[in-house]
């Protein structure tokens, strides 16, 4: 059953589930479109992450309770399924900072490392945190490492990180807590561009190695 | 024109915000007190989407070319009245100096700031490292022109101070619970607020963190999740981080509680060392207190 609760006086989340999986992420990104379709009176933006969904309101116009029940109305009649777009190809240097240490943790050799990454397809859980930060999963279970004991404070654009069973793109430069094996050169924000982030949830990537 | 010869602490070029961008990372921005940034429009008869200087701890020196009406509000500032509309003559320096109590000083000129829009908004954005026309704090040297941003004419007389928010420690500041309630024991909210949270010395546009020293709140796990401002996440340590206008679009900790919009204004005031003490509301209050700043500015509601 979803779980609609207020998120403050102006917001709703909407938690679909808690868990990491695509058929859930595509549960969340069909609850998007529809509520963005429908337009219910008071609505002013929606943000998704993973199971779950913000809708931003105007109080002034419709109440929550009235939204959480429009919400409602979409449960188990959504036509979800698992997202399956394009791979887009992101050209990563194998060369970050942790790379070694992560090898040395999972007892592998760096080149073990970087063929488990680089050997699968991943799906964008989400784009947030920070303006095009691409969260993405899930990654191979001999990968899944805690985050660093003490995160660094600057982070360069482009860093390639895993922490946990997923792995992620730092867009722009920000501190940052993931362990770093990798660099890629592609934008991922670009205030200027139409949309400004590279990825959106749903798309499909692949890490494919460079020198 | 308006010639900066001084940038201050930590000045940016600020309107009402981006919001509705942040399914690309991007935070919503704009004021981090969005009342004293509003009252300051109004003072000198501006649009209400026309950019303003936000100041931080200490103010900037600011030469103008010409005749501007200007109205400085939020926190005091020293050697400046604030809440007053007034005139900054031709050649005339306006220097706004250190800034408390509060943390926050709003400088309005005639017009609003004239730098591009981007992605919907004239805010600098400090993790984008874009808009506020320079994309980055002001510096000394930056030249500022007045852009025509106006809705009516400045007012004559300065702001009732009836119609302005209480500043200083302690801060009293009104939440809704949730939305992750149920990643809490029963009872954490409540025992939350009654206590006084400390603001740490980290903190800046994007968030600010509390200490809460006497209480123990043990937190599941959570899944990252979209944030509104004033989002109080509480940590694996007991710490909690509260979301402000540049806060990062998602979090990864469980959010006990969320501040209503009409106090977020008080937040942005605090400064490190203050007290904090939370106190639940409902929407009914919410709606209540958001209306009574809007009639202050006479916004539409």
């Amino acid at each position: 059953m979803w779980q609609v609760a207020a998120a403050g006086d102006r917001a709703l989340l909407v938690t679909i589930s808690r868990t990491i999986d695509p058929a859930v992420l595509g549960e969340v990104l069909a609850l998007d479109r529809a509520i963005l379709d429908r337009r219910p009176p008071g609505l002013i933006s929606t943000v998704t992450a993973y199971g779950s969904l913000l809708c931003h309101y105007d109080p002034a116009v419709s109440d929550g309770a009235r939204l959480a029940g429009e919400i409602r109305t979409f449960e188990g009649r959504l036509d979800a399924t698992v997202p399956t777009g394009s791979v887009v190809d992101v050209p990563t240097r194998y060369d970050g900072p942790d790379l070694t240490d992560v090898a040395a943790k999972i007892n592998l050799r760096a080149a073990e490392v970087i063929e488990l990454h680089a050997g699968r397809e991943y799906l964008v859980y989400c784009v947030g945190f920070a303006p095009g930060f691409t969260y993405c999963g899930t990654l191979d279970d001999r990968l899944a490492l805690p985050r660093r004991a003490s995160p660094r404070t600057r982070v360069p654009a482009g860093s390639v990180g895993i922490a946990g069973p997923q792995t992620g793109i730092y867009a722009v430069e920000s501190p940052g807590g993931w362990n770093l094996i990798g660099r890629t050169d592609m934008r991922l924000f670009d205030p200027a561009a139409d949309p400004p982030a590279r990825f959106k949830p749903g798309d499909r990537l692949r890490f494919v190695p460079v020198e | 024109m308006i010639e900066v010869l001084n940038a201050g602490r930590w000045t940016t070029i600020q309107d009402r915000g981006r919001s509705g961008r942040e399914h690309f990372g991007i935070p919503p921005g704009g004021a981090a007190d969005w009342f004293a940034a509003a009252a300051a429009n109004r003072l000198v008869g501006n649009h209400p989407d026309a950019a303003l200087l936000e100041c931080t701890v200490a103010g900037p020196s600011l030469r103008f070319d010409s005749d501007v009406h200007v109205a400085v509000t939020g926190a005091r500032a020293a050697g400046i009245e604030t809440w007053v509309p007034q005139v900054a003559t031709a050649g005339s320096t306006l220097e706004v100096g250190a800034i408390g109590p509060g943390l926050r000083t709003y400088v309005a000129v005639r017009g609003g700031i004239d730098v591009p829009v981007v992605l919907g908004s004239r805010s600098f954005c400090q993790r984008g490292a874009f808009g506020g026309g320079f994309g980055r704090p002001l510096a000394a040297g930056d030249r500022l022109v007045e852009a025509a941003l106006v809705d009516g004419e400045p007012l004559s007389s300065s702001w009732p101070a009836g119609h302005r928010l209480s500043i200083g420690s302690p801060w009293e500041v009104r939440v809704i619970g949730g939305p992750h309630s149920d990643a809490f024991d029963r009872g954490t909210l409540e025992r939350l607020t009654a206590v006084a949270c400390r603001v740490s010395p980290e903190l800046d546009r994007m968030g600010m963190r509390l200490a809460t020293p006497s209480l123990r709140m043990q937190a599941h796990e959570i899944i990252t999740v979209p944030m509104p401002a004033g989002a109080i996440q509480v940590t694996p340590a007991g710490e909690l981080i509260v979301s402000l206008a540049d806060h990062p679009t998602t979090g990864g900790y469980p959010v006990i509680a969320t501040v209503i919009t009409a106090d977020l204004p008080l937040l942005a005031q605090a400064r490190p060392g203050d007290t904090v003490r939370f106190r639940e509301a409902d929407l009914a209050e919410a709606d209540r207190a958001w209306r009574r700043l809007a009639g202050w500015l006479e916004m539409d509601t």
